[in-house]
């Protein structure tokens, strides 16, 4: 489908109950969904991400964007994770997806682990990449919001500090280059960061408290993906989505930060491809 | 006649600030280290401030203005309330502004109708009911969600206004805020309320609102030009959509002035505080240098259409109101006043015309400002600025607002 704003190219709109669902969607095979975090918001560019691609060569890769992203029609009503996986459950019955595998990254991560400890009996398997969304006392995630206001006006060091390996990285510069690259890329950034900010912004921030207990629930296999220099989300959450799942294992990226699907888009597109086909 | 009414705000900065302030911290909001607090330089530091707003009081101003704001060096007052309440028992005339208290910074905005109601009756129903969102500091300050603040917001407002009006016990069915009983003892003293006033920054969905509703919009911005015309203009053209009349008192600007004696005199004298302001006080809130809180996509409170329209307008990193340099750049931004009776005299009556403002809020003590040199600009103003302002825009609004000359204006 042609772009319906400028660079938006390589998704497509569907209807879900009356609402439009920006996604992509490529490559044949067993249905996975992706659920996108802050950064690696997709479609934007002509051909999908490098991830997407390397991923949907053995499945059929479906990657809606969250309320309000891209070109997702906006919830005004959203305010609680809650809200999030009902709209998911709605998106997964309009796709027909009884049954499928999930992988997220960040924030996509944590919405994947809360679909997957209430609806156990929908998701086949699990990956999580970076995951936001567990309370780990004593160690916080990273504050998102007060990176994303810029330093001295103009340069996003402390955000892509926090997204990526460091401040200047060549992936994250380039995703999220210094103020102001050219208003779509904002634009985008800016409806992602709306979204977060309604689910995450307010205590508990970025994570539910209650999901660590529940972990339990979801007794298929899980995959966690941790950045070795990850500084959003500290390692040990890593550990305790592991520790949490009665069948997960924990894989550590070397040279990578929050954003391992642009950071090391066909390393960790290999590992799970092998994880879902174990 | 209808002259402009003249109000005296008080933010109450922190003063006592070490020198290298500037070259230490990157911000004076939010996370500005509260070791900085000097327990002896601050006593009677409050008193100082009411003592400063009573004596507007004195001296003939039409009201008092506070505000709320959290952790920061910019504003000592998380509770305006309390300071209006002194004012109720230390002043007799002026109206006590609030502006306002930031509504979605409370759990239950029942506790504002009741102080509000509260503060009406002490002050014999001179209160004026802000009513603010808050912005980007705030959203850090207490957690709150920046879209969700917006919804809350108004739901907020509308409760309130119900609580002073509607007879009790009823219930308010939400969604954002649910009460089994409202039923707010006391009510105010002034009916069917005291004026509300709500502070926005151009954003449509702001002034859509306040002219629905009938309030009157206070512009929030320190820089003054042709956007100051055009939000009067904007909020007038809204205003007639509901069936309003615009007067200039539905609108209000904030100023900053010093006077003295001479242009000169008024630049030597103010220099030290109107500059402590500017780099100190704005440093976080409206100075590039540092870390800008007050909007971005980290608090990402407007409308993606309206974030587009500021994008498509903004240049990131272009200096802002705490930036300027020197005195040549603060004159062209037209915010903070500086000069000889004549000069103010001349700027405002220029500033009143173009933008069709007939509420001028001024803040007279800057930063680090003595006590002596706050008063002697407050003094000078009323004495030798004012009355020629107020004679000169009752003309103006006169021949401008006709169809106001035999109405009451508040």
């Amino acid at each position: 489908m042609a772009g319906l704003i400028s660079g938006l190219t390589s998704g497509k709109l569907i209807d879900v109950a009356g609402k439009n669902i920006w996604l992509t969607e490529i490559g044949t095979g067993d249905p996975v969904l992706y659920l996108h975090g802050i950064p690696d918001i997709h479609g934007i560019e002509a051909e999908p991400m490098a991830f997407h691609q390397a991923l949907a060569r053995s499945c059929r890769l479906i990657a809606p964007a969250h309320p309000g992203c891209a070109e997702t029609t906006d919830d005004e009503t959203l305010e609680t994770m809650d809200d999030v996986v009902f709209h998911y459950l709605r998106v997964l019955d309009a796709l027909e997806l009884d049954r499928c595998a999930i992988v997220g990254g960040g924030i996509g991560g944590w919405i994947a682990a809360e679909i997957a400890v209430r609806y156990p009996e929908r998701v086949e398997k699990l990956a999580l990449i970076g995951a936001t969304g567990l309370m780990v006392p004593g160690h916080p995630i990273g504050d998102l919001f007060w990176y994303a206001q810029a330093d001295d006006g103009v340069r996003y060091d402390g955000l892509r500090d926090l997204l990526f390996a460091g401040p200047r990285t060549e992936t994250g510069l380039g995703m999220i280059p210094d103020a102001k690259d050219d208003i779509e890329r904002e634009m985008l950034k800016y409806k992602v960061f709306r979204f977060v900010s309604l689910i995450g912004f307010k205590p508990p921030y970025l994570y539910n408290p209650r999901l660590r207990s529940r972990l339990d629930r979801y007794t298929n296999p899980a995959l966690i993906l941790s950045g070795e220099s990850d500084s959003l989300v500290p390692r040990v959450h890593a550990e305790a989505y592991r520790d949490g799942f009665p069948d997960a294992r924990l894989e550590l990226i070397a040279a990578c930060g929050n954003t391992l699907v642009a950071e090391a888009p066909e390393q960790i597109a290999e590992l799970i491809t092998a994880f879902l086909a174990g | 006649m209808h002259p402009v009414k003249l109000f005296c705000w008080h933010f109450m900065a922190y003063p006592y600030l070490p020198e290298d302030f500037d070259e230490k911290y990157d911000s004076g909001w939010v996370t500005v280290p509260n070791a900085l607090w000097d327990r002896e330089q601050a006593k009677g530091l409050y008193q100082e401030y009411i003592d400063q707003l009573v004596y507007a009081d004195e001296l003939g101003f039409d009201g008092m203005v506070l505000n709320e704001h959290h952790q920061n060096i910019y504003g000592l007052m998380p509770s305006p309330n309390m300071i209006a309440a002194a004012l109720t028992q230390r002043t007799k005339n002026g109206k006590i502004v609030v502006l306002g208290n930031i509504l979605p910074l409370h759990l239950n905005p029942l506790r504002i109708a009741e102080e509000y109601a509260m503060l009406d009756c002490m002050s014999g129903g001179r209160l004026i009911a802000g009513f603010a969102v808050g912005g980007g500091p705030e959203a850090f300050n207490y957690d709150v969600s920046s879209p969700r603040a917006r919804r809350q917001f108004w739901e907020a407002i509308d409760l309130i206004a119900r609580t002073w009006t509607e007879d009790g016990p009823f219930e308010h069915e939400g969604p954002e805020y649910p009460l089994r009983y409202v039923n707010a003892w006391p009510r105010p003293e002034q009916t069917p309320h005291p004026p509300i006033w709500v502070p926005g920054a151009r954003s449509r969905e702001t002034m859509e609102n306040a002219a629905e509703r009938g309030y009157a919009y206070f512009l929030s911005s320190r820089s003054h030009g042709d956007q100051t015309r055009q939000a009067a203009q904007a909020y007038a053209k809204t205003m007639a959509k509901y069936d309003r009349t615009y007067t200039p008192f539905d609108f209000g600007i904030l100023l900053s002035v010093y006077v003295s004696e001479t242009d000169e005199q008024a630049k030597i004298e103010s220099q030290e505080g109107v500059w402590y302001f500017l780099r100190n006080c704005l440093k976080g809130h409206l100075r590039t240098k540092g870390r800008t809180l007050t909007w971005g996509p980290g608090i990402p409170s407007a409308s993606p259409e309206s974030w587009r329209g500021f994008l498509e307008q903004w240049q990131f990193g272009a200096k802002q109101l705490g930036d300027t340099e020197d005195w040549e750049e603060l004159d062209e931004r037209a915010s903070i006043i500086v000069g000889s009776p004549e000069t103010v005299r001349n700027k405002l009556l220029a500033l009143v015309e173009k933008a069709q403002a007939g509420n001028l809020l001024i803040q007279f003590h800057f930063g680090n400002m003595s006590d002596e040199l706050t008063r002697k600009s407050m003094r000078l103003f009323t004495e030798q600025v004012a009355p020629a302002l107020r004679s000169e825009s009752a003309e103006i609004f006169a021949r401008d607002f006709p169809e106001m000359a035999d109405k009451e204006t508040v």
